[in-house]
């Protein structure tokens, strides 16, 4: 299969001088919410190619303005752990940060603004990967792969990313799925409407997603109709546990969020060396 | 100076506790200031424990504000060095490290509480409606040793209004009778989201007892 490589795995040049700074939504309510940034940071921390990992949150602590505290290096590299562009990584974080373009001075630091995970181009190898380790063996000349977001009426990039996933896939040479679906909770195509999309006899959900947690235990679940509305929701993982589900004369497989993904750590250091080629090669005055 | 370098000069100066948790040298161990019986603890040599170990209260509450008064006991530590017990640290207790040698030096920034609800957005920007004295009593019953926080406040209404006098505005960042010169202080630069979240319920409920 023809996918997009992850290049950072060997080819990230260590930065020693510098920091990582993971930034996630983290959760009041769920503490699994959190636990892939701090994955994401280990990944990389045990790889030395940064002085310094650390991760704050807009729900947790530390908050963005504490963590600048936490790091000694003078240029601290700030990726969003987030799936879309949109008011986090648009409004909140530049502000919170107190960011004025892409390389900001703050406080006596430079800090480069990556865009948000979600958005890079090597998601699609991750999406791939996925839909082999959920439904090893099966043809995808005989599935449907359908790739779910949140959606919201309020942000439409919030749906862009996923969208251009959709597309880079059904473009690429080798892909063989029958069909390959953008859909959503909140918005159309939605998610619950699987059966009446699918032509093909095995169906592939991948929860677009960073972090597994009500979304992903219960809702989209209950949306594929494998799940009651009742259900114990926060930390009931056997949901990814139980493959395949067999509804409306299909076989569905069912992932976790793709952000829980170990190779995650490789799109966030992709995303950095992204930045690198089109901002710091080329400084920009702000 | 680093915080490593900061972090060592400290532990050489006497410094053995932070919070409710108490650092012993020589070597380098970390465990809970109520626990005294260090061999039946639970061994960690591992950092990344810290957060799995902060998550819960033993009333089986998520602790997503981490400077609580309710750390599990039960646990110790053993690290190989001071970069280590930063990192440990820094779970237990996220930015207190940076946030002390930032007092010390002068070099906080301290957001006074108008500062912090009036740049909020989207469903928190009506938190910045909380009247003055709403925010002191909001400040009385959530933060300070009583209402289990363990951080002094440094911010106050603004530039111009100071907190009212309360167990929660003079709480010096101290947990128990550890003397000044032997525990780190955990300081408030600014108040933390679950302030922000009740002064929008506050707000609200203000606006709503209004006559009409």
């Amino acid at each position: 299969m023809a996918q997009v490589k992850l290049r950072s795995r060997m080819n990230f040049p260590p930065k020693p001088d510098s920091a990582l700074l993971i930034v996630g939504h983290g959760s009041t309510e769920n503490p699994d919410s959190s636990t892939p940034y701090f994955d994401h940071a280990r990944e990389i921390r045990n790889r030395k190619v940064f002085g310094e990992v650390h991760c704050c949150f807009w729900k947790e602590e530390p908050s963005m303005r504490e963590a600048l505290y936490m790091i000694d290096a003078e240029e601290i590299y700030v990726v969003p752990d987030f799936i879309s562009e949109g008011y986090f990584t648009q409004e909140v974080i530049p502000r919170e940060l107190e960011l004025t373009g892409p390389t900001s001075r703050v406080h006596g630091k430079t800090i480069h603004y990556c865009d948000p995970v979600g958005v890079h181009p090597s998601m699609t190898s991750l999406i791939l990967q996925r839909t082999d380790e959920v439904a090893p063996g099966v043809p995808q000349e005989e599935s449907a792969l359908f790739i779910v977001g949140h959606g919201t009426g309020l942000n439409k990039n919030s749906t862009k990313s996923i969208k251009d996933q959709v597309t880079h896939i059904k473009t690429l040479p080798n892909c063989r799925f029958a069909e390959v679906f953008d859909t959503y909770m909140e918005e159309a195509p939605f998610i619950a409407d699987w059966a009446k999309m699918a032509g093909s006899p095995n169906v592939i959900v991948v929860p677009f997603f960073i972090a597994d947690g009500l979304h992903s235990y219960q809702d989209i679940p209950v949306m594929l109709g494998f799940e009651k509305e009742e259900g114990q929701a926060a930390s009931q993982k056997d949901v990814f546990r139980n493959n395949p589900y067999s509804l409306h004369g299909k076989t569905l497989y069912y992932s976790a969020a793709i952000g829980t993904e170990p190779m995650m750590a490789d799109v966030i250091l992709d995303q950095i060396s992204t930045f690198d080629s089109q901002h710091v090669a080329h400084p920009e005055t702000h | 100076m680093s915080l490593t370098q900061k972090l060592t000069e400290a532990l050489n100066s006497g410094i053995n506790q932070i919070g409710q948790i108490r650092i012993l040298q020589n070597p380098l161990r970390l465990h809970h200031i109520d626990d005294s019986d260090l061999g039946a603890l639970e061994v960690h040599t591992n950092p990344g424990d810290a957060r799995e170990i902060s998550l819960y209260a033993d009333d089986g509450e998520y602790r997503f504000t981490k400077g609580e008064l309710t750390l599990k006991r039960g646990w110790i530590f053993q690290l190989e060095s001071i970069d280590d017990l930063r990192r440990t640290i820094d779970l237990f207790y996220p930015a207190s490290l940076g946030l002390w040698q930032a007092t010390e030096s002068g070099h906080i920034r301290i957001q006074h509480l108008r500062e912090k609800l009036d740049r909020q957005s989207g469903m928190y920007r009506h938190a910045r409606n909380l009247s003055d004295q709403g925010a002191q009593e909001l400040v009385q019953c959530l933060c300070g040793p009583s209402n289990k926080c363990v951080k002094k406040i440094l911010w106050n209404i603004d530039e111009t209004l100071p907190l009212q006098d309360s167990e929660a505005s003079r709480f010096n960042g101290i947990v128990g009778e550890a003397d000044e010169s032997t525990a780190i202080p955990m300081v408030c630069q600014e108040a933390c989201n679950f302030f922000v979240a009740e002064a929008r319920k506050k707000s609200k409920a203000e606006f709503e007892a209004k006559p009409a």
